[in-house]
């Protein structure tokens, strides 16, 4: 009679555990099906991007085409590269991607050591500030720095240089470096408060050793805080380079037509496409096949930087993830 | 002597940290507070523009009554844009069942959350804008608006057979067309979430699941309470996003003001107005989420 329970409860317990077996493999099931939903539906304009920038405008129309192309073709590329004159458009905008985002990575960590280990007076007001520069939007600044970078005088000091009362940066892309290189380009504040989280972390017996060691503050944060901090340094390049090859606004009003950054390449693309532009030599009409095909040739390769930049970081910006949290 | 030489190094201290912010500070007075005052000023004013720069002529406040009484523009897209703001709680939801499912190892894990940011990368302004335009419009793909993403189910059919009323399938159908610029906006929120997510201690979860909480009780009571400073921050994020928007209703308009109508002081009254808008929506939130709110010790 015992065994007869204890064989019961023992087919009881297998009954149980194969149950739970089962009910995680449904889960795990459900889980990818769920992911692969959700990652479908935000790869679809990537791939919708690459389906259309190399298929033949003919296809366009074919309902027997879903993804994949029949006349494959670059075209696409060739017109959209004339058009968009891409080429100095992206070197405008690597150059500016480039260099703010250094500056933004070594402005930014002063200011951001600055705030997480110091006590001075009126830091809390301050660091409200530093909130308060991401909510205003650039719409309500963008006047007054015009009208500064128009005629910038810094204070005589282009007076006393070169004898004139002021001079024009717009059209350079000084108007974009110079506050990148003094913390207040493209979204700094919040560079700034990834910093800050980060300093925060970091042990205050690491600083006090380098102390005891004879080190000053400038010798500590450059050679013992900044190289700690590497996730955050990767972190903040990336968001840098992207968000600014991604600027459109203050791009568009500050570097002029001389200079066009990519975005505002992008941003006139159809305008340019569907007009007759006799220096680009590229003439669609209004076709509207040919225009959707060239629009997604120059929307693949506005985003291709940065895509390639991401694929190379996103390893660091995952892992600098797990270590911002809140403190 | 001794206790001298503690003060002056705690105001060496003191000074040390100043200069680590002073170029942030003088960026900010140059480039932040300093135009601000400017542009207030502006919003008084009617401005010209001319060779040697702005001529003003002092108006007081008739930019801003004409601007509210006047305008039949403004008040419109103002209500418009902060109708938007609905989508914000979406958005949050969304973004925290996304980190909450991305948290786990699990094979593949990686490529989801490449995946998962990949919205902040290139989810720029012009780029979105752009990919809405095209990618929902019809023509293209020679189906409508609404049924891109969804057009082999064709719900809006499924429901009609179904004996839904057209003010359903109109709902389902907004809902739809809105999936993309909901999931495209919740890039930065998913990585905060995630790392509220990391941030939240082992012991917790260990010490709950002793007391017997099932995975349910686990999320309301540890997860969710942990998570606060980060709803609080996502929601703020979120509207500044909204609301600074390259496709916003008034971010337009007071663009084609300035740069197409060049009516320079009445755009500066319309953005420190619209300024002032987000200022009290953003009190408003935080006052609202603060009582909420638990940190951790």
């Amino acid at each position: 009679m015992t065994a007869n329970v204890k064989t019961r409860s023992k087919h009881r317990m297998d009954m149980k555990t194969r149950r739970r077996k089962i009910g995680h493999v449904i889960g795990r099931i459900l889980f990818y099906v769920l992911c692969a939903c959700l990652a479908y539906q935000l790869l679809y304009p990537v791939l919708y991007m690459f389906s259309m920038a190399l298929r033949n405008p003919s296809d366009i129309n074919d309902p027997s085409i879903v993804w994949i192309p029949k006349n494959f073709t670059l075209d696409n590329f060739a017109d959209a590269l004339k058009s968009m004159n891409y080429w100095k458009a992206f070197s405008v905008s690597i150059t500016l991607s480039i260099v703010c985002g250094f500056f933004d990575v070594f402005s930014c960590a002063m200011a951001g050591y600055g705030f997480a280990r110091f006590k001075f007076p009126g830091k809390n007001i301050l660091f409200l500030i530093v909130v308060f520069t991401i909510v205003v939007p650039s719409q309500t600044l963008i006047l007054p720095l015009y009208s500064r970078w128009r005629y910038a005088s810094f204070a005589g000091l282009v007076k006393l240089l070169t004898g004139q009362e002021s001079m024009n940066l717009i059209g350079t892309l000084w108007p974009m470096i110079i506050p990148s290189a003094l913390a207040m380009g493209v979204r700094s504040g919040l560079y700034i408060f990834i910093y800050r989280q980060f300093f925060k972390g970091l042990p205050v017996a690491l600083e006090d050793a380098a102390y005891i060691d004879g080190a000053g503050p400038y010798r500590t944060f450059f050679s013992i805080m900044l190289p700690n901090v590497k996730n955050a340094i990767i972190t903040v390049f990336l968001f840098s380079f992207v968000w600014n090859w991604g600027e459109y606004y203050l791009t568009k009003q500050f570097l002029g037509s001389e200079n066009r950054s990519i975005m505002t390449a992008l941003s006139m693309l159809r305008m340019d496409l569907s007009q007759v532009s006799a220096l680009a030599g590229v003439q669609l009409g209004t076709n509207p096949e040919k225009i959707v095909t060239r629009m997604q040739a120059g929307c693949l390769l506005t985003a291709a930087p940065m895509l390639i930049v991401f694929i190379f970081t996103q390893r660091f910006l995952a892992d600098s993830i797990e270590h911002i949290g809140i403190k | 002597m001794k206790i001298g030489s503690k003060i002056g190094y705690e105001t060496k201290r003191k000074w040390y940290g100043f200069t680590f912010i002073l170029p942030w500070l003088i960026g900010c007075i140059l480039f932040f507070i300093s135009p601000l005052f400017q542009s207030f000023r502006y919003a008084f004013q009617s401005l010209e523009a001319t060779p040697t720069g702005f001529a003003a002529t002092e108006v007081g406040l008739e930019n801003f009554q004409s601007l509210l009484f006047k305008d039949t523009t403004f008040l419109p897209s103002l209500v418009g844009s902060l109708g938007d703001l609905i989508q914000v709680p979406l958005i949050l939801v969304y973004s925290l069942f996304f980190a909450i499912l991305i948290k786990g190892k699990f094979p593949g894990r990686t490529f989801m959350r490449a995946v998962a940011f990949m919205p902040v990368i290139i989810g720029s302004g012009v780029l979105m804008q752009i990919l809405k335009e095209d990618v929902f419009a019809s023509g293209a793909r020679g189906g409508s608006a609404d049924t891109y993403l969804f057009a082999a189910g064709n719900i809006p059919a499924l429901l009609n057979a179904m004996g839904m009323g057209s003010g359903v399938i109109n709902f389902v159908n907004t809902v739809i067309s809105r999936v993309f610029d909901l999931t495209w906006r919740s890039g930065v929120q998913i990585m905060l979430f995630l790392a509220g997510l990391h941030g939240i201690p082992d012991y917790l979860y260990e010490a709950s699941s002793l007391e017997g909480a099932g995975g349910f009780a686990q999320f309301f009571k540890v997860t969710l309470p942990m998570l606060t400073p980060m709803i609080l921050l996502n929601t703020i994020y979120s509207v500044i996003d909204m609301m600074n928007d390259y496709g916003n209703a008034i971010i337009r308009s007071i663009n084609n003001t300035m740069f197409s109508l060049f009516k320079f002081g009445y755009a500066s009254a319309m953005s420190i107005l619209y300024f002032i808008v987000i200022i009290v929506i953003l009190g408003l939130v935080a006052l609202l989420l603060r009582r909420f709110i638990i940190y951790q010790e």
